[in-house]
């Protein structure tokens, strides 16, 4: 009986890993991805999903699909020892079945990337403090970005809209947070879900000081009714973003702070009236 | 006197196959008479009524001579021929929630311009009076889906009508029709041929079609005979071409086709 | 059946008058309401009136109109009341036009498709619906046969969608906007976009009323419309012309709004019976009114969110289809 036992509790241990830090990841979600290559484990991803574009090395690797359409059978021909997967992947039970060892996140909040970091890192065998330093050095980046914030931005409201439609980002948005960290007014207010759909003409209504939007809506803007009346318009307080920044800006990953930096240098423009 | 129809060598071969649907056919049909074509199921009646007519789809190619008072088909322009010659399908479907008075109103269509302008009362008065002969003025404003059958093939041939065309090709025009209304149509037929229009219909009524001023005979393709059904020649061919399974018999000055069991049947009672 | 002696010849008059009626009422309530609220304007100068409400409700009852008019001419030209002007394939043309349009100006550089930005998505998205509708006459050979035409635009529809998805999945940035224009959305509707419509609108009334007696002739079968002497091939090119012109009008400024077209002309025969010269004009009016409402309820029903106007359409426009299914009082879809 005992044997068995033992036996049972062996074969466990293999299914979940636990004898050796894995040497073989599978990141199906872009800041699961930049996580881990944060935490110094880069050259240890033998796959990401189609997405994953930070850094430049990642992409390189060969690609498994979305996060949401995984390539089941890439995954397993790579042989990996840990698969990063977010929770909404139809495809979970499946990897699971197939004895993958997954480990499930899907950071959405400041406290769930923090709490994402930590798991990975202690997942990988990195030294809690080394996942410190780089919280504090974010930190630091962020109270940087903080103060380098002109006097006249702290009293401006922003819109930061994130795609066509147009959806903007509310307070329970990732970004939404780095923003009120920096201490800067959100002109959506709280209690509509992270991105509502916002009317055009409510947007009008708000009269917002600073407009953050994606290079190719940056075009657009004087063509929606109304919107060459808007005071950010006509003082050039608007911030185009080219699809890399846009990344950093909405994507809910460990470059939260380069975001914030993003945003100071976008407030530092405008009140330059660049 | 020219024909009114004349028709030389007329082919007419469907693209992918090899038998021709029509070959070197012949036949003329004179003016102010009522011309029918019969024959056997699928010898090829309606499509030499569709080639006379210029109404072939597109596909079908078509060689020989199709002369309307003698002049060649292709010489007339569309809407002249339209003027000419009115046309009224097999089984016509559709324009099942039109009221009868809008559909009987694009007879008119030949004789009108293209933009739809304010009704000609000259129109209105044709159209009334079509509709009052096949009896169908009182059901002007009924959607042709709540009709009978018969009540809309009156409506359809009351169309035709109202084209005031010089020629009428009607394919199976009595399809629906009950034995009064029949003989109503026999009536309107004798009219417009007395006023100098010429009827052409295919007909599977045999009975009707003898009393045909002139008859086509059409089989495997061909008009293998023309003539009235007083000739006995004619009368002959007619029985020879459905395999002598009808016979004719005069019955009180009409020639009337009577059902024949075939001699060499292979359903005999035992 | 008891024949019905009442001439029902005033009845269009009446209906377009009402309709009429129903526009200016819905054109007053459109510009005065909205997400934000009630809002009398302050003047001539007032933004929020002359520059947002009223080119959107102006510009709404025109793309309603347009599909209206494509949806009665396109139920005649296939003989199927249940044609929808979207056959022809414009809808997915448009959809991968913008698409490209927008991978193409995400991915080069911003002085290579200055181009492309002096053009705009709305022209992209007209360019895509007209070429995608050449592609189904060209696959169908050419305008005589109805259902040639018909699997054309499935096949151009299914193909052009998938190079669409196809575009999405390799520039995952675009989906969103992707997205949004497929759900339609009026709220990008300036008085330049009203001007595009009425001119589109204009040319298409005049040509659909030019081809009436033709669809007329046709709902009696394609072998008796030739028999009556029309000029069949150049009406359905004529004809094929404005359902793409007016579809393509209509996406290029509002996205993919469905059902409209497809129900607009269902609602004016269910009042009366009318041969298509009323038919299109009524269609157009009734289409103008419904996508006014739908718009006017897109902005009101969960404000200060709007939802897209092509949601309010499908479910407005698939319930009433339903509902006339399960009444079938004397009228036979």
């Amino acid at each position: 009986m005992r044997r068995w036992l033992a036996i049972g509790a062996f074969v466990q241990a293999l299914h979940c890993g636990a004898l050796a830090a894995p040497q073989r990841i599978v990141s199906l979600l872009p800041s699961l991805t930049e996580t881990v290559c944060v935490l110094g484990a880069c050259d240890r991803l033998v796959g990401v999903d189609r997405y994953s574009n930070w850094p430049a090395s990642v992409r390189q690797l060969p690609k498994m699909g979305g996060g949401l359409d995984p390539n089941v059978e890439a995954i397993v021909a790579a042989k990996p020892d840990l698969v990063l997967v977010a929770k909404s992947s139809r495809v979970l039970p499946r990897l699971r079945a197939l004895g993958l060892h997954l480990e499930v996140l899907e950071p959405q909040t400041h406290a769930e990337m923090d709490a994402a970091q930590l798991r990975i890192a202690r997942l990988l065998a990195v030294p809690d403090s080394e996942v410190e330093r780089i919280q504090q050095s974010s930190n630091a980046l962020l109270a940087a970005a903080r103060d380098a914030l002109p006097a006249q931005a702290l009293d401006w409201r922003v819109y930061i809209e994130v795609s066509d439609g147009p959806y903007a980002a509310a307070p329970a948005s990732f970004i939404g947070e780095t923003l009120a960290r920096l201490g800067l007014a959100n002109v959506v207010a709280d209690g509509q879900g992270p991105f509502p759909r916002v009317s055009t003409e409510w947007v009008v209504a708000q009269q917002p000081d600073l407009i953050i939007v994606g290079s190719m809506g940056a075009t657009q803007l004087d063509k929606r009714p109304g919107w060459n009346h808007l005071r950010a318009v006509q003082q050039q307080q608007v911030c185009a973003m080219s699809p890399e920044q846009a990344d950093v800006l909405v994507r809910a990953g460990p470059r939260w702070a380069e975001a914030a930096q993003l945003i100071t240098q976008c407030a530092m423009r405008a009140a330059n009236g660049a | 006197m020219t024909a009114a129809l004349n028709v030389k060598h007329l082919g007419v071969q469907w693209p992918d196959t090899d038998t021709p649907a029509l070959h070197e056919v012949f036949a003329t049909a004179a003016p102010a008479q009522w011309t029918a074509i019969i024959g056997p199921n699928g010898a090829g009646k309606s499509t030499l009524l569709r080639a006379v007519a210029g109404l072939l789809p597109l596909g079908a190619q078509l060689h020989g001579d199709i002369e309307w008072q003698g002049r060649p088909i292709n010489t007339w322009s569309r809407q002249a021929l339209a003027r000419h010659v009115a046309w009224l399908g097999q089984g016509e479907q559709g324009a099942e929630e039109w009221r009868a008075l809008d559909v009987v109103r694009l007879g008119r269509l030949p004789s009108q311009t293209w933009w739809p302008s304010a009704s000609d009362p000259e129109d209105e008065r044709i159209v009334e009076a079509t509709m009052r002969q096949t009896d169908t003025w009182s059901l002007r404003h009924t959607p042709l889906g709540s009709m009978s059958g018969g009540e809309r093939q009156r409506v359809r041939l009351a169309r035709v009508m109202a084209v005031r065309a010089k020629v009428l090709l009607m394919d199976e025009p009595l399809a629906n029709l009950d034995p009064p209304h029949q003989a109503d149509w026999l009536q309107w037929i004798q009219a417009l041929t007395g006023q100098g229009h010429t009827v052409i219909s295919v007909l599977h009524e045999l009975n009707i079609a003898l009393r045909a001023d002139h008859i086509w005979l059409v089989a495997q393709g061909r008009v293998l005979a023309q003539g009235r059904a007083s000739d006995a020649p004619m009368r002959a061919a007619i029985e020879a071409a459905f395999d002598h399974r009808i016979s004719l018999h005069p019955i009180q000055d009409q020639w009337v086709a009577l059902p024949q069991a075939s001699k060499h049947s292979n359903l005999q009672a035992d | 059946m008891p024949p019905q002696h009442l001439d029902p010849t005033p009845k269009p008059l009446r209906w377009a008058l009402a309709l009429l009626v129903l526009t200016a009422v819905g054109w007053v309530v459109g510009g005065l309401s909205g997400s934000t609220g009630w809002h009398w304007p302050t003047g001539s100068q007032d933004v929020l009136t002359w520059t947002i409400r009223a080119p959107r409700s102006s510009g709404a009852w025109l793309t309603g109109a347009l599909l209206g008019l494509a949806g009665a001419v396109a139920q005649g030209l296939f003989r199927n009341p249940l044609a929808d002007p979207f056959l022809l394939g414009s809808s997915s043309g448009a959809a991968l036009a913008v698409t490209l349009a927008w991978v193409v100006w995400g991915a080069a550089a911003p002085d290579a498709s200055a181009w492309l930005m002096s053009v705009g998505i709305t022209g992209a998205a007209f360019m895509g619906a007209l070429l995608a509708v050449l592609l189904t006459v060209a696959l169908a050979r050419g305008v005589q046969h109805s259902l040639r035409l018909l699997l054309g635009g499935v096949v151009v529809s299914v193909v052009l969608g998938a190079l669409t998805s196809l575009l999405t999945l390799q520039w995952p940035q675009v989906l969103a906007n992707t997205q949004g224009f497929m759900l339609g959305n009026t709220a990008l509707l300036s008085w330049q976009s009203t001007q595009v419509l009425v001119a589109v609108g204009l040319l298409a009334w005049l040509v659909a009323q030019a081809c009436a007696r033709v669809l007329d002739a046709l709902s009696l079968g394609t072998e008796a419309a030739r028999s009556l002497g029309l000029p069949l091939n150049l009406a359905r090119w004529l004809l094929i012309g404005v359902v793409a012109l007016c579809t393509g009008a209509a996406v290029a400024q509002a996205g993919l709004i469905a059902f409209i077209g497809l129900a607009a002309p269902h609602v004016v025969r269910s009042w009366c019976r009318v041969t298509h010269a009323w038919l299109i004009t009524l269609s157009a009016l009734t289409g103008g009114v419904l996508l006014l409402a739908a718009d006017i309820a897109a902005r009101l029903l969960m404000a200060p969110n709007e939802l897209p106007v092509g949601i309010l359409t499908a479910l407005v426009g698939g319930g009433y289809l339903l509902w006339r299914l399960q009444n079938k009082s004397g009228y036979a879809p």
